[in-house]
């Protein structure tokens, strides 16, 4: 991520990664492999949410609280005859404002606090949601969450919704690719590296912290909403504890730095629990187990080793022309 | 019933609860405090306390004191298990560590799970009866809890305060490397604290198991409510903890009782903020120095 130009050959390899994931429906065995891709490109944007705020330098157990508040707003809206598409990026919002209100208290404190407080506000999202039945539906749930539909066109099959969740997906990571090459994500990373360096460089780490924390919790409520609308249906049980753990597993197992990390975290650990499935009760067991595993062996993560594997072989690409030199 | 009465045993009820929170508490404070580790898997090791409990006491029919050895032993080696496979090569770095404690916990409560099963099991009562004070009553088994969560406190203060390893590991807590250089093992006084901390969460299992029912689901719940009392109490402060633990339980019982219990969690995340605005380092902890 340190070079500023953009070789061809990435270009080529973003644009082959694009066109297969367009083409899936095409050459997928059977409508649960699509089934799991629009789950890989929601969990994407969750992950790239949770990258965006620890790009800052914190990190938040309480996401799923996040997607909760939106997946709730966008179905409640929705029910009423607000169109979904409007709803989505209201629900977005609403966990925006949300997070900017707490994020202003709870941000002063140092890393670990500042997980507990977020974690402890998901939970209370999730007591919320269990206690307000009249509004929420109680532990029930809400049902039936009308689709999604675009100019009377209604994403209602999972072929058809698998495009827009792609392009949701797609629009976020060009959006948080964006932000990090933006001066504001250099102060997001300044302030990750040296709070205190680069407070005393000018700049308000405060206020970059609050402003990263609302912008990836804002995506977690916009994705919250869009799974809401593809499933059609939520619960407090929907996002527990459970579903923030696993986002922050497919980041640290990705990798935190650079819009890499989270893809490769999701393309991994998205299906790996289908692929576990015939394991039972190990399935859990051996998801804890990649995950420290990978905290141990790869703590920077899987997008680490092919930055290594880069690095490496611009110096054997750089000895290389210099023994050519040498030896006529 | 009189008010009396009902005050009475809702008093005695938030002081159970939160003696075992204040059990909780002080392990994972202590942890955090030697090892810079937030142990999520912390409420794991009072599951496995409690079901090991279950089985020794309950199903086994062993004496009491000797299952609750044997218990509290059994999960102390599991937690030096784990710090020797895993924990000691996250210490001092916060972030790796909590996210890896949770990998632990995902472990530990899945295999529990799995040996175990999932229906909940019950633990006959250790005491039975009830004592009365002018005309109040209070059952035993409840005052048995809070009696042994007193002198589990009292006594781990002893040993921190009294002992020449409890020195040794408040001198880790200030600052491990010039502990080192003063001639304290740290190597030693890791695992010793992490063992401590998870043997104190294995003892509030088992004093809880005769009172709840056990399951391999039990252990988040305290594990949150660990979270919660040592971001009001302090990070790493021993005594921020007892009363932390004991402000939660008394709000969680008197909330329960007279209102609701979601009401009681809301009222205890508006505390949390409350003390983060007003006083970030929490009620009785320390400012921390920024390295």
């Amino acid at each position: 991520m340190k070079s500023p130009t953009i070789k061809p050959a990435q270009y080529f390899g973003v644009l082959v990664a694009v066109a297969l994931a367009v083409l899936l429906p095409w050459f997928a065995p059977n409508q649960f492999y699509v089934h799991l891709a629009t789950v890989g490109c929601i969990n994407l944007m969750l992950v790239l949410g949770l990258a965006i705020i620890a790009r800052a330098g914190q990190l938040s157990m309480g996401h799923g609280g996040f997607a909760l508040v939106g997946g709730y707003v966008s179905a409640l809206l929705s029910m009423k005859g607000w169109p979904p598409l409007l709803t989505l990026f209201i629900a977005g919002l609403v966990a925006a404002v949300i997070a900017a209100a707490l994020g202003w208290i709870i941000l002063r404190l140092r890393g670990v606090y500042f997980v507990l407080v977020a974690f402890a506000f998901s939970q209370i999202a999730v007591l919320l949601a269990l206690d307000m039945s009249s509004i929420t539906g109680g532990a029930n749930g809400i049902v039936g969450v009308p689709p999604i539909s675009i100019f009377g066109y209604v994403l209602r099959a999972k072929p058809q919704f698998y495009p827009f969740a792609l392009g949701c997906a797609l629009a976020t990571l060009l959006l948080t690719w964006l932000l990090y090459r933006s001066p504001l994500g250099t102060m997001m990373a300044a302030t990750a590296e040296n709070q205190r360096l680069t407070e005393s460089s000018g700049i308000d780490t405060h206020r970059v912290q609050v402003i990263a924390f609302t912008i990836g919790s804002g995506i977690a409520g916009f994705a919250g909403a869009l799974s809401t609308h593809y499933l059609r249906f939520i619960s407090p049980d929907s996002y527990t504890f459970w579903e923030s753990v696993s986002y922050l597993t497919m980041l640290v197992v990705g990798g935190r730095d650079g819009v890499l990390g989270p893809v490769i975290g999701v393309l991994v650990l998205t299906p790996l629990p289908e692929l576990l499935r015939s394991t039972e009760g190990l399935q859990h067991i051996i998801y804890g187990t990649v995950l420290v595993v990978c905290l141990m062996f790869v703590p920077n993560g899987l997008a680490s080793l092919v930055q290594i594997w880069r690095a490496r072989q611009r110096v054997i690409a750089t000895s290389a022309t210099l023994v050519a030199k040498e030896v006529p | 019933m009189s008010m009396n009465v009902i005050l009475a045993q809702t008093v005695v009820n938030g002081l159970m609860v939160g003696m075992i929170y204040v059990l909780m508490a002080i392990g994972f404070t202590m942890v955090f405090g030697i090892m810079r580790i937030v142990n999520f898997a912390h409420g794991e090791f009072y599951m496995v306390g409690a079901f090991l409990f279950a089985i020794l006491y309950g199903s086994n029919e062993m004496q009491f004191a000797v299952s609750v050895f044997l218990a509290v032993g059994a999960t102390a080696l599991l937690g030096l298990v784990m710090e020797w496979v895993v924990f000691r090569r996250f210490r001092g770095n916060e972030l790796n560590g909590m996210i890896a404690s949770v990998g632990v916990a995902l472990i530990i409560q899945n295999s529990a799970l799995l040996m175990w099963g999932s229906s909940a099991r019950t633990v006959p009562p250790v005491v039975s009866g009830v004592l009365s004070v002018g005309g109040i009553v209070f059952p035993w088994s409840r005052l048995v809890v809070i009696i042994g969560a007193i002198i589990a406190v009292v006594s781990l203060n002893l040993l921190v305060g009294r002992t020449r390893i409890g020195r040794a590991m408040r001198a880790v807590a200030q600052d491990a490397e010039i502990a080192q250089v003063q001639g304290i093992r740290v190597d030693v006084i890791f695992p010793a604290a992490f063992a401590l901390g998870v043997s104190l969460a294995a003892f509030a299992g088992v004093l809880m198991a005769p009172v709840l029912s056990v399951s391999p689901f039990i252990g988040l719940a305290p594990t949150l409510k660990a979270f919660v009392i040592v971001v009001i109490g302090g990070l790493g402060s021993v005594p921020g903890a007892v009363v932390g633990g004991l402000l939660i339980g008394l709000i969680e019982s008197f909330a329960g009782t007279f209102v609701s219990a979601s009401l009681s969690e809301i009222l205890q995340f508006l505390v949390v903020i409350a003390v983060v605005l007003l006083r970030p380092q929490g009620l009785l902890g320390r400012k921390e120095r920024e390295a």
